[in-house]
């Protein structure tokens, strides 16, 4: 053979390092069952995907190290698309370290992140969404996020995006034929005709678009600020709903200097809780730092909790607040434990008026709840919990389980642009420009979609998705 | 190789649409050409029906023609009915398209060969191809003849093991109509280069004495001179009416009855035939809801009441012939003068053919035509001659013609048949071309002209015409951007489009970007010091890049991208399956078919970025490998990130 480039052998431990009760070290490549003969030569031939229990030496000092379990995959059916071989010993630091090492000695060279599901992709054993997919079963933090991981994984959103694809083809053939088979037996397509079939694909586009926006939160977790006055019992609050500790709580007002995040899953669905400075003018220097900072944070917030004690009456500063701010915002009137007569009214009042103030349309968005809390007995909190995920993760409640959803800005981004472009082929063609002219638009949406799947792909889009990879994956 | 052998620069096998072409051009680079042919009576016939031009291949007709072709001139001097079609839509997907006279067609094409004093003809089959250190050197005809030549193309059209099918018999031997078939030729060839099987067909022809045309719809062809030739004006004869009636139930019934006796659903044709130009059983096969397929009556010519009945194209027998003609409405007492047949015939994979269109393993050899693979004239006069300058240019050691996509429909023709291969005979489409709006009919003499220029293939007479030609364009783009129409001359067209009267005079150029304005008012109320009826191709071309300059701005910056992407050539002995870093679908296809730039690679179906990324590392590596001891070789990017 001429001088040429060999795929060369990888290998990492593909579980999480430290206390576990088996660890797996995983080898791809061409070289696979070399480096398996080299670290296990006792192994007699096994059928492929057998499990079989063999011995692991360090192929430098034919120490004995391991006792492992050994599985083969040949290519082409294995995860990566090559040869490979998982080789599971016990958990614990230094085990699976030896056993990683023998590997390397014995010619395989340390993965990089992610560096298995990519070339899984690059072998075309999946599409650019399900390498994403898996990116979100490991990181999911919470079931929802799994869940549409999982359906991705099996094609879920790659099989949406097949469809929108075959609808732009089917859109692309009627031009083919409106143009170049002008004398065909079927009387000329109208170009109101296409017109329509494009702006059915471009509901459906928009359709698909409409769930990034939760999809993303669904990976980033929604971004819940705890605001109000100082000492309105907003760290009382935080830590009652992370069911932990986490903010130091005393009856000082602007105990809370810096703003405290934590993540928290509520309903199945992914939150970050965010505990901030109340809002105050304040001459100490730390606690106006600490302001600025909460302000920050509730200009990013997907909800707001506004803190009000259940003793006294919602004031101007608050009722403003409620007015300008653009997210939903939930009335929390906290220490109802001092109130008894707010423990007793513990229950959900959705006062659609918010909008009093707005002049909004008094529809879901403009939702202002107002709900009695007690940190201290929990009343309340069991409705404030169930609410969160109303507010934030409307439409994937509404959906049903199986839609797909858009999860990343990468991918809202080619869809956007596959949108934008099926638009303007419908306004061109309804403007009277040729179907020659508009047809360059369809053209874009086209490599949008491709993108999107991953049949093209630029090397950079390639390293931003697998940047995402832990190692062993 | 005899002493008593002809001698010759370019030898061409076959005389039809292809062989024209190539020999001429080849004749008039200054070779010294021979072309061999059966039967010189039939040199430039057409053999199915009657018409040059249509959606895309009208431009392709154009294009032959700017590069100073034959096809152009002999469909100006033969054309009795001219249509353009896609007239409604847009400039960019015009397609004119002429219905010729097929007894005088052959006979302008022999008179402008005949100018050609480099040219030789001969009636004169060829047997077999005469080999020598490992290219071509000759050919060997049936009568003893031997023709020594430095290149030889060869276009054989249908002939090359042609067998014609009339229904479920075995078939016959024969390359056309009452011609003989082309086998020891085939078997040469097939001993040096890989063969497969397609199949086409041909519809009945009626006499129309015994057609009643009152049931007919009658369809005449446009007024006017419109003229493929640009450098040359033939004379165009008088005009006829084409005819339109229509395949209904009754005629379905016939064949759906007769279908197993069909030799295409009877199981004895197995080549694949063009889904574009489908035969009647497979009209009824796949579209058995249609209620009714349209029939073109097509003049034969006018020394001939004959008809050609196109949309009828069969593989039934005769006498189902005349029955399900007589189910055709105006066709009822209609007498069949020719029978409608299949034939299957040998091709020759194009992948194995490089831009130039000589084969990859045999030097000096040249394919052109039908047996690439493709179907219809325009299609096989293009590969023609772009076949034939090549072997003129190789044999005088001249830099070969490779003619971009961006640049022509020839280019996309060509880039198509050796990058993706051809899977049923290949037909051009407007669809087929990315760079649809820079390659129209009007304007392929502006994009191909200083092409034939530069490489000497026009007559001084016909340098001029083009020089002349090209300025007027100018003049015309000149004129439009920059010169001011007042608003009183310029408000009857402008309300004529549907506008208010602008306030000021505004610049010609902006005027004309608006929808609907009529350039050629707009050049004569501005008081153009050209003429508009003889610019109106000129106009034509101003009006699109005016009228839809963003699109085009779009169009010439993605050639632009296209053509870096060209720049980077791909040597030709590259190790491509070693290349472990790109995926093993395309190490395979690119072994196959060996691309020579990376433009092409890319346009290799299978081939994805990633492996173009990978692919140019390799062949950096690959060439660093060569001149340096080879070092510890790192992973590229794409797979260690």
């Amino acid at each position: 053979m001429v001088s040429g480039v060999e795929v060369d052998t990888i290998a990492a431990l593909s579980t999480a390092p430290g206390v576990s009760a088996i660890a797996v070290v995983r080898i791809s490549g061409p070289r696979a069952a070399a480096v398996l003969a080299r670290v296990a030569p006792g192994l007699e031939p096994v059928p492929p995907r057998e499990a079989c229990v063999a011995a692991i030496i360090d192929p430098v000092t034919n120490e004995t190290i391991e006792q492992a379990v050994v599985t083969q995959y040949p290519a082409p059916a294995s995860y990566t698309g090559e040869d490979v071989v998982e080789i599971s010993g016990h958990g614990g630091w230094l085990g699976p370290a030896l056993v990683l090492d023998a590997c390397l000695a014995g010619g395989a060279r340390l993965a990089e992140a992610g560096e298995f599901t990519r070339r899984a992709y690059l072998n075309g054993r999946m599409d650019l969404l399900q390498a994403e997919a898996v990116v979100d079963l490991i990181e999911g933090r919470s079931q929802a996020l799994r869940r549409m991981a999982l359906r991705q994984l099996d094609r879920g959103l790659s099989e949406r995006v097949a469809a929108l694809r075959a609808s732009l083809l089917g859109l692309e053939a009627l031009l083919v034929h409106h143009i170049d088979f002008p004398e065909e037996d079927d009387a000329p397509i109208p170009v109101t005709h296409i017109a329509e079939r494009a702006d059915e694909l471009s509901n459906s586009l928009a359709a698909l678009l409409e769930t990034a926006a939760e999809g993303e939160l669904l990976r980033e977790g929604a971004l819940v600020v705890l605001a109000g006055r100082p000492n309105s019992g907003k760290s009382s609050l935080y830590n009652a709903l992370l069911g932990q500790e986490r903010a130091i709580v005393t009856e000082v007002p602007g105990t809370t200097r810096d703003a405290l995040e934590a993540a928290v899953s509520l309903g199945g669905f992914p939150f970050r809780l965010v505990d901030t400075a109340g809002l105050r003018e304040t001459d100490d220097r730390v606690e106006r730092m600490g302001v600025n900072v909460a302000r920050r944070y509730l200009a990013a917030a997907d909800v707001v909790l506004l803190c009000v004690e259940g003793t006294r009456t919602l004031g101007t500063d608050e009722r403003d607040f409620v007015r300008d701010t653009g997210v939903p915002v939930v009335v929390v009137r906290t220490k109802a434990d001092l109130d008894v007569t707010a423990v007793h009214s513990g229950r959900l009042e959705i006062a659609r008026d918010r909008a009093l103030a707005t002049g909004g349309t008094g529809g879901p968005e403009d939702a202002c709840a107002t709900l009695s809390v007690s940190a201290l007995a929990g009343d309340g909190l069991g409705e404030l919990r169930a609410l969160l995920p109303r507010l934030v993760y409307r439409g994937l409640l509404g959906t049903g389980a199986d839609s797909p959803v858009l999860t990343r800005a990468r991918q809202a981004r080619a869809v956007g642009r596959a949108l934008s472009e099926v638009r303007s082929f419908a306004a061109a063609l309804r403007k009277g420009a040729g179907p020659e002219i508009a047809a360059a638009h369809l053209r874009v949406t086209e490599s949008a979609l491709e993108e999107l799947v991953g049949v093209i792909t630029g090397e950079e889009v390639l390293d931003r998705v697998f940047a995402e990879f832990c190692i062993g994956k | 190789m005899s002493d008593r052998a002809l001698r010759c620069d370019v030898a061409v096998i076959g005389g039809g649409h292809a062989g024209v072409e190539a020999a001429a051009a080849s004749a008039r680079l200054g070779c010294d050409t021979i072309l061999l042919t059966p039967d010189l009576s039939r040199v430039g016939q057409m053999s199915c029906n009657p018409a040059i031009g249509g959606v895309a291949k009208g431009i392709v007709a154009r294009e032959i023609d700017a590069l100073g072709g034959v096809m152009g001139r002999a469909t100006d001097a033969t054309r009795i009915h001219f249509r353009m079609l896609n007239r409604s839509k847009g400039p960019a997907v015009w397609g004119p398209r002429a219905q010729c006279d097929r007894a005088l067609y052959p006979i302008a094409v022999r008179r402008i060969l005949d100018e050609l004093s480099d040219l030789h003809l001969v009636q004169e089959t060829a047997t077999a191809l005469v080999m020598g250190d490992g290219r071509v050197v000759g050919v060997r005809g049936r009568s003893g003849l031997t023709v020594q030549a430095a290149a030889v193309v060869v276009t054989a059209g249908t002939f090359l093991r042609g067998r014609i099918h009339m229904g479920g018999e075995a078939g016959v031997e024969a390359g056309r109509a009452g011609e003989a078939a082309s086998v020891e030729l085939a078997h040469t060839l097939a001993e040096c280069l890989e063969v497969s099987r397609f199949k086409t067909g041909t519809p009945p022809r009626v006499d129309g004495r015994t057609v009643d045309f009152t049931r007919l719809e009658r369809q005449d062809g446009e007024p006017g001179d419109y003229r493929f030739s640009t450098y040359v004006c033939e004379s165009i004869p008088e005009q006829r009416p084409c005819w339109i009636t229509w395949a209904g139930a009754e005629l379905k019934k016939v064949v759906r009855r007769n279908l197993e006796r069909s030799a295409l659903y009877g199981g004895e044709i197995s080549g694949r035939g063009p889904r574009y130009c489908p035969s009647i059983e497979d009209k009824v096969v796949r579209f058995p809801n249609a209620p009714r397929h349209q029939v073109f009556l097509e003049p034969e010519g006018l020394g001939t009441s004959e008809l050609y009945v196109n949309g009828l194209s069969t593989s039934l027998p005769g006498d189902v012939q005349v029955e399900f003609i007589r189910a055709v409405p105006g066709l009822e007492d209609a007498r069949i003068t020719r029978m409608g047949y299949a034939i299957e015939y040998d091709y020759f994979p194009p992948h194995q053919l490089r831009h130039t269109l000589e084969a990859r393993r045999v030097a000096g050899l040249f394919l052109a035509g039908q047996v690439n693979g493709t179907t219809g004239y325009e299609e096989a006069a293009g590969q023609g001659i772009v076949a034939g300058i090549n072997a003129a240019l190789t044999v005088q050691g001249r830099e070969a013609l490779v003619i971009r996509r961006d640049q022509a429909y020839l280019g996309v023709l060509i880039d198509d048949l050796v990058t993706r291969g051809v899977d049923e005979p290949y037909r051009l489409f407007t669809s087929r071309a990315e760079f649809r709006l820079l390659l129209r009919q009007d304007n392929a003499v502006r994009r191909l002209g200083p092409v034939a220029r530069s490489l000497n293939l026009l007559t001084s007479s016909q340098n001029r015409i083009l020089a002349a030609r090209l300025q007027r364009e100018d003049d015309v783009i000149e004129w439009f951007h920059n010169t001011t129409v007042s608003a009183q001359r310029a408000g009857p067209v402008l309300e004529s489009a549907g506008y208010t009267l602008p306030s000021n005079s505004m610049r010609a150029v902006d005027l004309a970007r608006r929808p609907g304005v009529d350039l050629a008012e707009l050049a004569r109320v501005g008081g153009a010091p050209f003429d508009v009826e003889t610019n109106a191709e000129a106009l034509a071309a101003v009006e699109i890049e005016i009228r839809y300059q963003g699109y085009v701005r779009r169009e010439r910056e993605r050639a632009e991208r296209l053509q870096a992407q060209e720049g980077f050539e791909l040597p030709s002995g590259l190790p491509y399956e070693s290349f472990k870093s790109l995926s093993t679908e395309a190490r395979q296809k690119l072994a196959r078919i060996r691309p020579s730039t990376l433009g092409q690679a890319g346009r290799i179906p299978g081939i994805s970025p990633s492996d173009l990324q990978n692919l140019v590392l390799e062949v950096r590596r690959h060439a660093r490998g060569r001149s340096e001891p080879r070092a510890e070789v790192a992973m590229p990017p794409a797979v260690q990130a």
